[in-house]
């Protein structure tokens, strides 16, 4: 790996892999400016691909197809990123395109953009268990933006005008800090020079502060959704816990992961799907952004499970608490979280988007190579710690369920 | 060492050949190297919702839950427990021509993961106890009062969750209709009922019915040494003289007559359409590409006709949604369009796509659109040679659902070969209007 500060100061991260047949590039823009109502960045990473001055939405997604380029742009909590993915023999196609989509976007289609943005919310919210975690983010970040959710952004969307959406364009374009990152076999080619070359006049914001702190949880929150036809009741049960910068970030993973994310070997997989036959799906998440993270654990069971489910989750929290694990236990969580890492990586896309993940949020692309001697160093104390510490009565849990299950609870 | 022929193929993007055996039994090993720390262990059965009836239907999928819940030499959970601590992603699916069970996992130091991956992975798919006490006791649909909640409710707990997705609601009838003898036209899954009352006696002949030497193909995949991982699977894949199955050859079904409509209603703000039509087999390679051009060309991503017709250039919103998709299976494969629009242009939405169709049908698809569709068919071979998973599922899908590898060979040059005209023939053949069976889903 290899790490050059081009020109603009932006932050280049470069691995070659050799015979891999296709280039994978990740282009980071940090959001520094919190959007005042739900659904602006939402709008304008959408209008990302609808047209530049040089390309309408047609010829873009056209020349794009033609060239079997995959680029688009993602909306996340803290950034928007780019993706760029393509046959070697195509990489400076791709790098023209996506540079004229970064810098030339119109914005013209902001109207037809919204309608159909809407359209595909309303579709989304049919499916039960989106509106369960739509009420859950809601609530358990309140206003801040990692709060605006579905709902959200359907209360505001009607008053998002085209100016607001530009002016979070130039915001994003002339004062976010910024990352590239580029996985390939790149064969001698002079790919620091392609980037310099089109990439030059866009420049990086290094020094740049963001505030955009996260109100507290105060106390338990329980969140009701009525869904009288639905078959299962979907359950989400979240707490706010330190994120990656913390000192405690190595530990929450192992607890997750023995908890309810290792896959069919988990704690929560075991006692309430294989013992207790109550759900196909259970399990733990562990959910990381810039000034935040959840632990979560969620299942999906038939309405009239929901009290048993609940106890459940407390007799495995209460487990995690009060009983050390057993050192084996320990180490096969480790194992697996280590193990795992190298699924999570066999791609050139997936190597170019941790690296970008990592360097992005100031700990260095090589972070991973770090990981695992953090996850080693966590004991036995440190799990138990860490769910005392984290795993209190300040929650929210949703339950949506048909109106009569919702009642009993 | 046993008697086993070998053949090679050479795989698109692959640097060395992909290695097939077969054993006097007729048990298949596939050999595939790709270089990388990461190597996948799988095993393919030729039996799915394809060999069910009414009365056991849904029993390929119960089995392949119960397939992991111990062996005579390993405890449930031992399987699962020993290889997720070696950072093994372990899972299966079933389908209506296969089920299938796969281990991705680090190869570990001198190949010692790999190795111990195979030997659990055979053990699983040959001595399986399915132990009553982890099936649960057959019990009667909506009795509150059941102890021991095992197996059973986890699967019929899979079923509650696809009742609620509208679109697996919708693609399920659509699917039922299209059929009107073939046991593709059963869902997967199956039904609570059957589920809760299928006793262990029926789910261990099934076992042995179709688990035999001729019905399963084992692939790996990664960096390993081919004679080392050969003679492993085959000392693993001891079948003990296991008896061999006839698959039965089952009758194709013709298309309906004429235009099928069914309407179903749920707690819903949006409405959702799927209308579907039988394809070609899996083997008919040609076919099968000139459907997939018409899939890209149709209703692929946001460079597609139905997306810039009916959503980019709509003049009035109707549309939130609008995507085709083509499955293959081996008796006949399915063409999908599915549509999610504002619930009350429900009739305008289905005018919409009839008139979409109707003009490709005419034969208007230009040659720049072709082209993208096989530029993007090329494409994908690339993509899907970047993980052993991947790779280990086309192989999976080739060997299984087309009894042939030798069409991933021939794939590129039947791509190349193919012309405007031959699509266009072939989605004649197949999208007739008149044989189109559709579903809707609209608010109460």
């Amino acid at each position: 790996m290899e790490r050059i500060i081009l020109d603009n100061k932006i932050p280049l991260v470069l691995k070659e892999n050799k015979n891999t047949p296709r280039h994978a590039l990740c282009f980071y823009f940090k959001i520094t400016e919190p959007e005042k109502k739900a659904g602006i960045y939402t709008i304008l990473n959408r209008l990302f691909l609808q047209g530049t001055k040089n390309r309408d939405a047609h010829t873009l997604a056209q020349e794009l197809d033609e060239n079997a380029i995959d680029c688009y742009s993602e909306m996340k909590q803290d950034f928007i990123r780019f993706k760029l993915q393509c046959l070697n023999e195509d990489f400076e196609k791709g790098l023209e395109i996506l540079a004229d989509i970064i810098k030339n976007s119109t914005l013209d289609d902001f109207n037809k953009e919204v309608i159909k943005l809407k359209g595909e919310i309303q579709a989304e919210l049919d499916e039960p268990k989106t509106m369960a975690m739509n009420a859950f983010y809601s609530h358990i970040f309140k206003e801040h933006p990692y709060g605006h959710t579905y709902t959200n952004i359907l209360r505001d969307i009607d008053s998002i005008t085209k100016a607001d959406v530009q002016a979070a364009y130039k915001s994003l374009v002339e004062h976010s800090p910024k990352v590239i990152s580029l996985v390939g076999d790149f064969g001698g080619e002079d790919v620091t020079g392609l980037l310099k070359k089109y990439f030059q006049d866009i420049k990086n914001n290094t020094d740049c502060v963001i505030n955009n702190a996260v109100p507290e949880l105060e106390k338990t929150e329980i969140v009701k959704v009525t869904k009288d036809d639905a078959s299962q009741a979907q359950i989400i049960q979240g707490w706010r816990v330190p994120t990656i910068f913390d000192k405690d970030y190595a530990a929450i993973m192992v607890m997750n992961t023995l908890l309810g994310a290792s896959g069919l070997s988990s704690r929560l997989f075991l006692e309430l799907r294989d013992k207790k036959g109550l759900a196909y799906v259970v399990r733990s998440s562990y959910e990381i952004y810039d000034h935040s993270a959840l632990f979560n654990v969620y299942i999906a069971t038939e309405p009239k499970n929901i009290k048993t489910s609940l106890e459940g989750f407390k007799i495995e929290l209460d487990k995690v608490k009060n009983i050390p694990v057993s050192e084996t236990e320990l180490q096969n969580a480790k194992n697996n979280l280590m193990g795992k890492r190298q699924f999570f990586t066999e791609t050139n896309l997936q190597q170019s988007g941790l690296m970008a993940y990592y360097e992005d949020k100031g700990l260095g692309a090589d972070f991973e190579q770090r990981f695992n001697s953090m996850i080693n160093d966590v004991t036995v104390e440190d799990i138990q710690r860490v769910a005392n510490a984290y795993i209190t009565d300040k929650y929210v849990l949703t339950v949506l369920a048909p109106q009569k299950y919702l009642k009993e609870m | 060492m046993e008697n086993i022929t070998k053949k090679e193929i050479n795989y698109p993007y692959l640097t060395q050949p992909v290695e097939i055996y077969e054993r006097e039994n007729g048990h298949k090993i596939v050999l595939a190297h790709k270089e990388g720390g990461l190597v996948n262990v799988s095993s393919w059965v030729k039996t799915g919702s394809i060999n069910e009836t009414d009365a056991d239907n849904g029993i390929s999928h119960f089995l392949e839950h119960l397939m992991f819940k111990g062996t005579h030499k390993h405890k449930a959970g031992y399987f699962d427990r020993t290889l997720e601590a070696k950072g093994a992603i372990v899972n299966a699916a079933t389908w209506k021509d296969y089920t299938f069970y796969y281990v991705t996992l680090p190869k570990g130091p001198d190949n010692a993961y790999l190795k111990e991956a195979i030997e659990l992975h055979a053990d699983m798919m040959l001595d399986p106890v399915i132990p009553e006490e982890e099936i649960g006791p057959a019990f009667k649909l909506g009795d509150d009062n059941v102890s021991q909640k095992r197996e059973r409710h986890v699967v019929i707990e899979e079923i509650r969750m696809r009742q609620d997705q509208p679109w697996t609601k919708i693609y399920n009838s659509t699917n039922f209709n299209m059929y009107s003898k073939h046991p593709y036209k059963r869902d997967v899954i199956g039904f609570p009922e059957t589920i809760a009352s299928i006793p262990r006696e029926t789910i261990l002949n099934y076992y042995k019915t179709h688990y035999t030497p001729n019905n399963i193909t084992t692939i790996v995949a990664g960096d390993f040494d081919t004679k080392e991982v050969l003679e492993l699977v085959c000392k693993g894949f001891d079948f003990k003289g296991r008896a061999n199955f006839e698959n039965p050859v089952h009758e194709l079904d013709n298309p309906v007559n004429e235009p099928k409509y069914i309407e179903l209603k749920g707690k819903i703000n949006t409405g959702f359409a799927i209308t579907g039509w039988l394809g070609p087999v899996a083997s008919d390679l040609k076919e099968n590409i000139a459907l997939e051009i018409v899939n890209i060309v149709l209703g692929e991503g946001q460079s597609s006709r139905l997306y810039q017709n009916l959503i980019e250039k709509a003049s009035e919103p109707v549309f939130n949604i609008v995507t085709t998709d083509f499955y293959n299976f081996k008796d006949g494969g399915n063409f999908f369009v599915q549509a999610n629009y504002k619930a009350e242009q429900k009739d305008r939405a289905l005018e919409l796509i009839n008139k979409e169709l109707t003009a490709f049908l005419n034969g208007d698809m230009t040659e720049r659109e072709f082209n993208k569709a096989k530029k993007k068919l090329k494409a994908r071979f690339a993509e899907s040679a970047e993980t052993v998973s991947d790779i280990a599922e086309n192989i999976g899908y080739y060997m299984t659902v087309c009894g042939d590898l030798n069409l991933v060979e021939q794939y590129n040059s039947t791509l190349e070969e193919i012309t405007i005209d031959t699509v266009n023939t072939i989605a004649n053949k197949y999208l007739d209007l008149n044989h189109a069976v559709t579903t809707v889903l609209l608010p109460e």
